[in-house]
């Protein structure tokens, strides 16, 4: 006979082997010794835009449910302030964790409210894989068509303000040795797994 | 004083009078900045690390495995790029399978690594290596009855196991520095807290949500200008200032200088040669105060 009738939490969202995932994770490693204290939280300056507060979110891993916790705004407004890491009584680098399920996120595709984010973090590592350095021109045209060609106009009246600054370059500055970013990048995929 | 110097990408874009104004005050105090030849982007703390974590790490590493050759501490002026050149030493020191993957990587490009660089920001260099002072020395326009509030903000001070040379939360070295030049520094809430860095370009509103507080409050505790130690701040604060007015119905108006153009401006440098031209609000009244003009 069943006990709880009711479940506090869905059966089928719980993923038991996501905790063991993200435990393996930079961030991860100490996820367990979490006691919800919510210094995270209360420390966190972002916290109003998030849909999950950072403590939540934390909990989520614990018990396993990694589709909230993937498709949660919050793991893609952290800023990696550390204002939370660097308060955690429990040592919890909770800034690289946010960072690794950003990675998780990406890697198995799942998407969040926050759409403009995932395509923001692929946009710029593509420009720097090309140049060696970021090209903020560049990285913006790119980010706009893929999300909201109508916020180009918008970006266009801040490049203009630059602009007549001569604070931005309309070509890109390289390195010399850009063969080596395509190697360091396809090396690196490999160790990655 | 020698060093290897890392400008970091923002620095030869938005945030090229802090490099400017850096490169001017190391000439007054003999600080010789050396670029590392072909170094390329930090790492990005977040942006290319949660793409990538070991691309991130190994685009670190090669600036550092360049540094290494030159036999300086590396300098660099972005919080961001300190932090990020910083984080990769310190995983390449305490993590041994990590650090084997990060050679196998350099390896490939036919680099290596040996974690002998120390990775410095500019800010640490001028209070710890010039000391306050040679710097007083120097001051030959004391900055009188001005308030300035030292805007810390995130990495320069955080997190206390990768970033050392001041308090993560009660940091006292640019209000120091404020006091050395002849200035007041402005005690207000928001010394540290962040300012929403990349939010900028993916969710401007909450950006300006954060930012808004800051200005506010540096300016209800009567900052008439605010110095910042990063070029992601100085941008959220500076050139997206005039945004936030405009969404809010506010006037704000406060200048955003890099603490290196606050130092030059009271070692008398002439503003030009400061990149004070490039700052979005101007910071023209400021100087008129001083008897400056451009």
């Amino acid at each position: 006979m069943e006990v709880i009738s009711a479940h506090t939490i869905a059966p089928h969202l719980v993923n038991p082997l996501f905790t063991k995932e993200v435990m393996e994770m930079r961030g991860g490693e100490k996820i367990l010794d979490c006691i919800q204290c919510g210094v995270c939280s209360g420390s966190c300056p972002a916290r109003f835009a998030m849909d999950y507060t950072p403590m939540q979110i934390i909990r989520m891993v614990q018990l396993g449910l990694k589709e909230t916790a993937l498709a949660s705004s919050t793991i893609w407004i952290c800023a990696s302030c550390y204002a939370c890491t660097t308060r955690c009584p429990r040592d919890i680098n909770i800034t690289v964790l946010m960072s690794s399920l950003k990675n998780l996120a990406l890697r198995e595709g799942i998407s969040t409210k926050i759409e403009t984010k995932p395509k923001f973090h692929r946009s710029f590592a593509e420009v720097v894989r090309k140049y060696g350095r970021i090209h903020e021109p560049e990285l913006i045209t790119k980010l706009m068509k893929k999300t909201d060609p109508e916020a180009l106009f918008h970006n266009a009246a801040l490049g203009l303000r630059l602009w007549r600054k001569g604070k931005i370059r309309l070509l890109p500055s390289k390195i010399k040795q850009r063969n080596h970013l395509l190697a360091i990048f396809e090396k690196a995929s490999k160790e990655e797994i | 004083m020698k060093y290897a110097y890392f400008p970091g990408c923002s620095v030869h874009s938005t945030a090229q009078e802090y490099g400017e104004s850096c490169k001017a005050i190391s000439k007054v105090l003999g600080i010789e900045l050396i670029e590392i030849p072909d170094w390329n982007c930090c790492g990005a703390i977040d942006a290319v690390y949660s793409y990538s974590p070991l691309f991130s790490l190994a685009l670190s590493a090669r600036n550092l495995s360049l540094a290494e050759k030159m036999k300086m501490d590396v300098v660099t002026l972005c919080s961001a790029c300190y932090h990020t050149l910083s984080r990769t030493n310190k995983l390449f020191d305490e993590d041994p399978k990590l650090k084997e993957k990060i050679e196998r990587v350099l390896n490939s490009v036919q680099l290596d690594y040996h974690g002998k660089v120390k990775v410095r920001h500019y800010l640490d260099v001028l209070l710890n290596d010039v000391g306050f002072d040679k710097i007083t020395q120097h001051v030959r326009v004391p900055l009188k009855g001005l308030n300035v509030a030292p805007y810390y903000g995130c990495l320069l001070v955080r997190p206390p196991n990768i970033s050392n040379f001041d308090d993560p939360e009660h940091p006292r070295l640019m209000d120091e520095l404020i006091e050395t030049l002849g200035a007041s520094s402005v005690n207000y809430i928001d010394k540290t807290r962040c300012c929403g860095a990349s939010l900028a370009i993916t969710d401007e509103a909450v950006m300006m949500e954060m930012v808004k507080k800051i200005l506010l409050n540096a300016k209800d505790a009567g900052a008439e200008c605010l110095i910042t130690p990063c070029p992601l701040c100085q941008f959220n604060l500076d050139v997206k200032q005039h945004d936030i007015e405009s969404s809010y119905k506010l006037e704000i108006n406060l200048p955003i200088l890099y603490f290196t153009q606050l130092v030059g401006i009271s070692f008398g440098i002439e503003p030009n040669d400061l990149g004070l031209n490039k700052n979005c609000v101007s910071p023209t009244k400021l100087l008129q105060r001083f008897e400056i003009t451009r």
